[in-house]
C-alpha cells in the first residue's frame, strides 16, 4: 500500500503518510495501538512465553503478591478495546515525527497504555523503562519487536537506558507535525525536572502522581458499594493514581461507620483471596502514624493486608498511605467541596455508587478526573492516558 | 469540656513545677534535671504524677484524647507513669479541635503554617491561657540561651507579632525581646527579609558596644546570609544567634552544619553560641542545643565540637518510640519522638512525632529522615502535598 507518491515504501511495508489528514495515517495509528493490545493480550496468557516470564519476575520487581500480580496482569491489562474507545484514544492524541516515553513512576501494568498513546502519536517510539519496575515495558516492547503487523505499520519501539533528546535526528517537524513529543510519567518532581531538560526540543505532555476518591451517594446499597471499593483498592495494592484512598459517606456519621465496618469485611474478603504484597519499613510506619491519627479522630479498623479509617465528623481530609488503607469520611455535597478542594488538582478518578448530589460536589471538585461506578475505577476504557488532568 | 477551676488548678501545679524545678547545670547529661532546687519554695509534683494528673484531665475533656484512650484499651485512673499516656500524633491538631475548653475561651489559637493542603489543614494549638506557656518558653529561654545575662539587644528575623498574630514562633520571639528588655528591631515585614535595616541594627549595636541576641528562623537566616552582600553584619563580643526550624517546602535548602557555620562567621560570633531550637505549634515548651549554655558554665571547647545535643527543659520528657508500634525504645536506640509536655495543660500533655531522635541520657540527638525506598508507584505520596511546619 502507498499512499503518498513521495514516499517509497520498503519492500513489503506500509508507506504512511504522515499528514493527519490521510485516512492511511489514521489507520497506521490505529493498528500500531491494536498491535500494543495484542502484546498487552499475551502477557496475560499464562501460556505464553512472555505470560510466563512476566509471572516469574514481576512478583520481584513489583512488590505485589503473586496473587496481586495474576490480578494485574489478568484484569488490568487491555486484551480488547471496542472501536469507540480506539477512536477516543486517537483523537486525544497528537502527533510528532518521534515520541519517548520515560517511565518513572507507575504501576507495572501502565508501560502498556503509555505505549499505545506513544504508538498512536508516532511509528517511532523510544521507551526508557522504570529502573525499580521494568518488567512490562520490557516485554511488550520485546513483544512489539518481534510483530510484524506492527512492523508493517511503520511501528518501531526501541528500549533506551537514557533519554536522549538531541540524539539520532528524528528529522524536521512536517507542518503541525512537531519533530519530538515526550511523555513522562512520574512524580510532579520528575515531570517538572524533564520539562525543564526539554525545553523547546519536544513538545512534553506529564502524568504526576495522582489519587482516586469513592463517592457513596445517599442511595448506595453499603455492602455493595464497599465491595465494589475493596475491588477498587486491592489492585496494586493501592499504587496506582486511580486508585482510591478517600472515600466519602453521605449521610449520617453511624451511616459512614456502618459503611466503614462493610469495607473492612470487604477488604479482609479480598485480601484473603489476593494477598497483600510486603510493606517497607517506611509504609508500616505510615500506617502506624495514620492508625494513631484515626483513633484520636474517630475510629481505625486493622486487617491482616489492610485498614480503614473513620472520621465522622471531618474537618479536612488525612491522606492514609498507599497501602490498602482507605480513609472513610462522613460527608455532604456541602461538606465535600470544602473537603476536597485542596485536593481537586491531584484528583485522577472518582468512582461513585448511588450518585446524588455527593457526586456532583466531587465531580465539580475534579472536573477532568476519571468518572466510572464503583468497582470499575481501575479498569478505565482504553480510550486515551490514564491520567486525564495536563495530556 | 473540663472546668475552668480544673485547669487553673492544673496551670497553677505546672507553674509551680516550672519555677521550682532544678535547672540541670549542664556540664553533664540532662538526666536528673527534675530533681527539684534545694530549698525551693514549694513542693511541686513528681513529673509522673503531674503528667497523669494532667491526663486524668484530658481524657475526661478533651474528644480526641478520650478517644485514644479507648481504642489503646488505656484506662486514665490505671495510669501508673507519664510513658502510659497514650501520645496524640501532630496531625491531629490538623484535623480536630484538641482542647479541653470551647471555643470562647481560647486565649489565642496558635496555627502553624500553610501547606498546600490550605489553610483548613493548618494544625492548631488553642491555649486557654498563655501565662504557663510564657512562663515555660521565658524559663528555659533564659536557662539555653541568655543564662549569662538580664537584658541584651534583640534582632528579630521573622515577623512582628503583629503581622503573624497565630504564630507561636512569634509569641516567644516577642515575649523574648520584652523580657530582655534593650531595643529591640524586627527585620521581616510584609513577607520580606529587611537586610538593610538588620545590619543597621547591628551597626548600633556596635556603636553601642552591647551584646545582641539574633532571634529567626532557618530559612531567614539563609536569606540574609545570601544578601548581605558587603554589608557588616558582625556584633560585638557577648552576642549570640538562635535559630528554628526546617527547610520544608522553601526553595533551598542548606546543611545545618553549613549554616551554622556561615551565621558564626557572618555576625561574628564563636560557633557555640549559634544554637539551634526544636519547638513546634503543638507543643508549648521547646528544646534548644545546649552549646551555648554549656560554654558559658565553663565546658571546654572540644567537647562543645561534634554531636550536636537537644535539652529539655525538666517539665519536658523526650522518648525515642518504635515507629511502627510507637512503643519507647531504650536509652540510645533511634525512633520517633515522644513528648510529654506537662504545659499542655488545656490540650494534649503526651505529642507523638514523626521526627527521628536518638535520646541518650536525656539529651535529644535530632536526626535527618531515612531517605527510603522512593515509593511505587503513582499514587500521590502525603510528602508531595505539605511543606511548612510552624
Amino acid at each position: 500500500v502507498t499512499a503518498d507518491p513521495g514516499i517509497t515504501p520498503a519492500e513489503g511495508m506500509v508507506a504512511i503518510d504522515p499528514r493527519p489528514a490521510s485516512i492511511w495515517d489514521r489507520a497506521a495509528r490505529r493498528a500500531r495501538v491494536e498491535r500494543v493490545v495484542a502484546a498487552g493480550a499475551r502477557l496475560a496468557d499464562p501460556r505464553d512465553p512472555l505470560g510466563e516470564e512476566v509471572r516469574r519476575r514481576l512478583p520481584g520487581t513489583t512488590g505485589l503478591s503473586r496473587e496481586g500480580v495474576e490480578l494485574a496482569l489478568t484484569r488490568h491489562l487491555e486484551t480488547s478495546a471496542t472501536d469507540e474507545d480506539l477512536d477516543a484514544l486517537l483523537s486525544r492524541c497528537a502527533r510528532a515525527r518521534r515520541c519517548h516515553v520515560v517511565l518513572a513512576a507507575n504501576v507495572c501494568t501502565a508501560a502498556q497504555r503509555a505505549l499505545a498513546v506513544a504508538t498512536a502519536t508516532s511509528p517511532c517510539v523510544l521507551l526508557r523503562p522504570s529502573r525499580r519496575d521494568p518488567v512490562v515495558a520490557e516485554l511488550l516492547s520485546r513483544a512489539l519487536q518481534g510483530d510484524a503487523l506492527f512492523a508493517r505499520w511503520g511501528g518501531s519501539v526501541e528500549l533506551i537506558a537514557e533519554l536522549d533528546l538531541a540524539g539520532a535526528e528524528p528529522g524536521q517537524a512536517q507542518g503541525d507535525i512537531p519533530a519530538q513529543e515526550l511523555h513522562i510519567h512520574g512524580t510532579d518532581e520528575t515531570v517538572a525536572a524533564l520539562r525543564t531538560m526539554a525545553g523547546a526540543r519536544a513538545v512534553v505532555r506529564g502524568h504526576g502522581a495522582g489519587l482516586g476518591v469513592a463517592v457513596i451517594g445517599a442511595q448506595a446499597d453499603l455492602p455493595a458499594a464497599a465491595q465494589a471499593l475493596a475491588d477498587d483498592v486491592v489492585p496494586f495494592d493501592q499504587r496506582g493514581c486511580l486508585s482510591p484512598r478517600f472515600a466519602l459517606v453521605e449521610g449520617t456519621a453511624a451511616r459512614a461507620e456502618d459503611f466503614a465496618r462493610a469495607l473492612h469485611g470487604a477488604l479482609g474478603g479480598a485480601g484473603a483471596r489476593v494477598p497483600r504484597g510486603p510493606l517497607d519499613d517506611a509504609v508500616r510506619a505510615g500506617i502506624a502514624m495514620y492508625q494513631a491519627t484515626l483513633e484520636a479522630l474517630g475510629s481505625f479498623f486493622r486487617g491482616d493486608g489492610h485498614g480503614v479509617g473513620l472520621d465522622p465528623t471531618p474537618r479536612s481530609l488525612p491522606l492514609p498511605p498507599a497501602a490498602r488503607v482507605v480513609h472513610v469520611a462522613a460527608s455532604s455535597a456541602e461538606a465535600a467541596r470544602s473537603l476536597l478542594a485542596p485536593w481537586g488538582a491531584v484528583i485522577t478518578a472518582i468512582g461513585t455508587a448511588g450518585g446524588g448530589p455527593l457526586a456532583q460536589a466531587a465531580w465539580s471538585a475534579a472536573p477532568r478526573a476519571r468518572r466510572s461506578t464503583l468497582g470499575d475505577m481501575q479498569r478505565p476504557p482504553l480510550d486515551g492516558p490514564v491520567d486525564l488532568r495536563a495530556f | 469540656v473540663g472546668s475552668i477551676e480544673q485547669s487553673e488548678a492544673l496551670h497553677s501545679r505546672v507553674r509551680a513545677f516550672i519555677s521550682g524545678a532544678r535547672l540541670p547545670l549542664l556540664t553533664e547529661g540532662a538526666r536528673g534535671a527534675t530533681e527539684r532546687a534545694e530549698g525551693a519554695p514549694s513542693a511541686p509534683d513528681p513529673f509522673d504524677a503531674l503528667a497523669i494528673a494532667v491526663a486524668r484531665y484530658q481524657a475526661a475533656a478533651c474528644a480526641p484524647v478520650a478517644r485514644l484512650f479507648g481504642a489503646r484499651g488505656v484506662r486514665a485512673g490505671e495510669l501508673q507513669r507519664a510513658d502510659q499516656i497514650p501520645a496524640v500524633p501532630c496531625d491531629v491538631f490538623r484535623f480536630a479541635r484538641v482542647a479541653t475548653h470551647p471555643p470562647d475561651a481560647d486565649a489565642v489559637v496558635f496555627r502553624t503554617s500553610g501547606t498546600t493542603l490550605g489553610a483548613g489543614s493548618r494544625g492548631e494549638h488553642a491555649l486557654r491561657t498563655t501565662a504557663t506557656y510564657e512562663l515555660a518558653a521565658l524559663s528555659w529561654g533564659a536557662r539555653m540561651l541568655w543564662p549569662d545575662r538580664d537584658t541584651m539587644r534583640v534582632l528579630v528575623l521573622s515577623p512582628p507579632l503583629s503581622e503573624a498574630p497565630d504564630s507561636s514562633l512569634g509569641f516567644m520571639l516577642d515575649r523574648f525581646a520584652a523580657r530582655l528588655g534593650g531595643p529591640a528591631s524586627w527585620h521581616v515585614r510584609g513577607g520580606a527579609l529587611d537586610v538593610v535595616g538588620f545590619a543597621r541594627a547591628c551597626g548600633e549595636a556596635r556603636d553601642a558596644g552591647e551584646p545582641a541576641i539574633v532571634l529567626g528562623t532557618s530559612f531567614a537566616f539563609v536569606h540574609l546570609l545570601e544578601a548581605q552582600g558587603t554589608s557588616d553584619l558582625t556584633l560585638p563580643a557577648g552576642s549570640r544567634a538562635m535559630q528554628t526550624g526546617g527547610f520544608k517546602g522553601r526553595s533551598r535548602e542548606v546543611p545545618a552544619e553549613e549554616l551554622r557555620r556561615s551565621i558564626a562567621r557572618s555576625l561574628g560570633v564563636p560557633l557555640p553560641c549559634v544554637v539551634s531550637e526544636y519547638g513546634m505549634t503543638e507543643l508549648s515548651s521547646q528544646l534548644y542545643e545546649d552549646t551555648l549554655a554549656r560554654a558559658l558554665a565553663g565546658a571546654p571547647e572540644a567537647e562543645l565540637a561534634g554531636t550536636r545535643r537537644y535539652v529539655a527543659p525538666p517539665w519536658v520528657r523526650v522518648t525515642a518510640v518504635d515507629q511502627e508500634t510507637l512503643s519507647p525504645l531504650p536509652d540510645g536506640e533511634i525512633g520517633l519522638a515522644r513528648i510529654v509536655d506537662l504545659a499542655n495543660v488545656d490540650s494534649a500533655v503526651a505529642i507523638q512525632t514523626a521526627d527521628r531522635v536518638r535520646v541518650t541520657d536525656g539529651c535529644v540527638e535530632l536526626l535527618s529522615r531515612v531517605a527510603g525506598a522512593p515509593p511505587r508507584g503513582c499514587s500521590i505520596a502525603i510528602d508531595q502535598m505539605l511543606g511548612g511546619a510552624r
